[in-house]
């Protein structure tokens, strides 16, 4: 990260640079397309200017100013190559385009730990400015399928942007709740739908014990007829399996008891 | 086993296709005979309740809940508990 210093050294570097009269850009244009690597170099460094302008309309307190211009710079850079002087525009209005465009992109990309990539934080920047001006005229919030019809795409993918919410904070998995060190975190609070009971998978167990008790007490027929009825594997092959001692019955339900 | 006057069950009727891969009492009693067992559909369902009643017995104990006859009938005749029997039994 650049220091203060070298940062007003670089604004001082950059003011030396004379800007260009609309002549000269038509003039040095000309040249760039014939392939001149210093009328270009002359073009970029004669609009450093308006890059830091147009960066410093996008830096937030927290920010990096010196990455922001150095997206600036990149976009200025794209413009001076497919800037078409034919056209009559001057270059700064084509190039302000340019560097916005690659300004705004970084600061998408950056503006959260998790990558969200950037058409959805666009479809989220219409679905607000959408639903804000909806409400405004109907005085009710627009639907998921009215968004969708609205803004060209499925209601799924609306309801699954809206659910992401690109610009929500982040918040740690490990930070204490509350901002007292020594009270719960995030990851203590969350309930865990997998996890298996440890009562009920013991109670799974006794039960089990107990009928595989009562089958073996069963008559054939009647060991037969439970298994048709429930369309499971030959019991009587697995007999064994069933077979448990008295005094381990015994012990399974006292153990209840 | 008629069932009670009045009696309407709660959580519907336990269907031998429906809940798991099963026969219907009509089945079971025609693959009883081929086997040897001659018993008609309902002999074949009041042999089941019988078998899912001394296990519904057992797990009472187990539970140290005392359940009257009445009460016995709703357990085993409760689909819930029927399939519960059945995902033990399986995976046994």
């Amino acid at each position: 990260m650049a220091t203060p210093g070298m940062l007003d050294s670089y604004f001082k570097q950059v003011g030396n640079y004379n800007l260009l009269s609309r002549e000269q850009e038509v003039e040095l244009s000309q040249k760039i397309e014939k392939g001149d690597r210093s009328a270009r170099d002359m073009m970029v460094n004669s609009n450093l200017r308006l890059a830091i302008s147009i960066a410093k309309k996008y830096y937030r307190p927290g920010g990096n100013l010196e990455d922001l211009i150095q997206e600036s710079n990149i976009g200025l850079m794209k413009a001076v190559d497919r800037f078409d002087w034919r056209r009559g525009f001057k270059f700064s209005t084509y190039a302000t385009w340019w560097i916005r465009q690659s300004v705004s992109r970084f600061s998408m990309m950056n503006s959260s730990l998790v990558k969200v990539p950037s058409h959805t934080k666009s479809l989220y920047f219409k679905i607000s400015r959408l639903t804000k001006e909806y409400n405004e005229e109907f005085g009710e919030n627009p639907t998921d399928t009215e968004l969708a019809d609205l803004l060209g795409t499925t209601p799924s993918a609306i309801k699954t942007c809206k659910d992401t919410n690109p610009f929500g904070k982040e918040i740690s998995i490990d930070a204490p709740i509350g901002g007292d060190s020594d009270s719960r975190s995030l990851k203590d609070v969350i309930p865990d739908d997998n996890a298996t009971d440890i009562g009920s998978l013991i109670d799974r167990e006794k039960i089990s014990h107990v009928i595989r008790k009562c089958m073996s007490k069963l008559s054939a027929r009647e060991e037969k007829i439970l298994r048709l009825r429930f369309g499971i594997s030959d019991i009587s092959e697995n007999s064994d399996q069933f077979k448990i001692s008295n005094e381990e019955f015994e012990l399974i339900v006292k153990g209840v008891e | 086993m008629s069932m009670p006057k009045g009696f309407k069950s709660k959580t519907g009727y336990a269907t031998a296709s429906a809940t798991y891969n099963g026969m219907g009492y009509r089945e079971i009693a025609e693959e009883m005979t081929k086997q040897g067992f001659k018993m008609n559909h309902s002999t074949a369902r009041n042999v089941f309740l019988s078998s899912m009643k001394k296990i519904a017995k057992e797990v009472c104990i187990v539970h140290g809940e005392e359940i009257s006859s009445h009460d016995m009938y709703r357990i085993v005749a409760d689909p819930r508990f029927q399939s519960g029997i059945c995902e033990i039994l399986s995976e046994m």
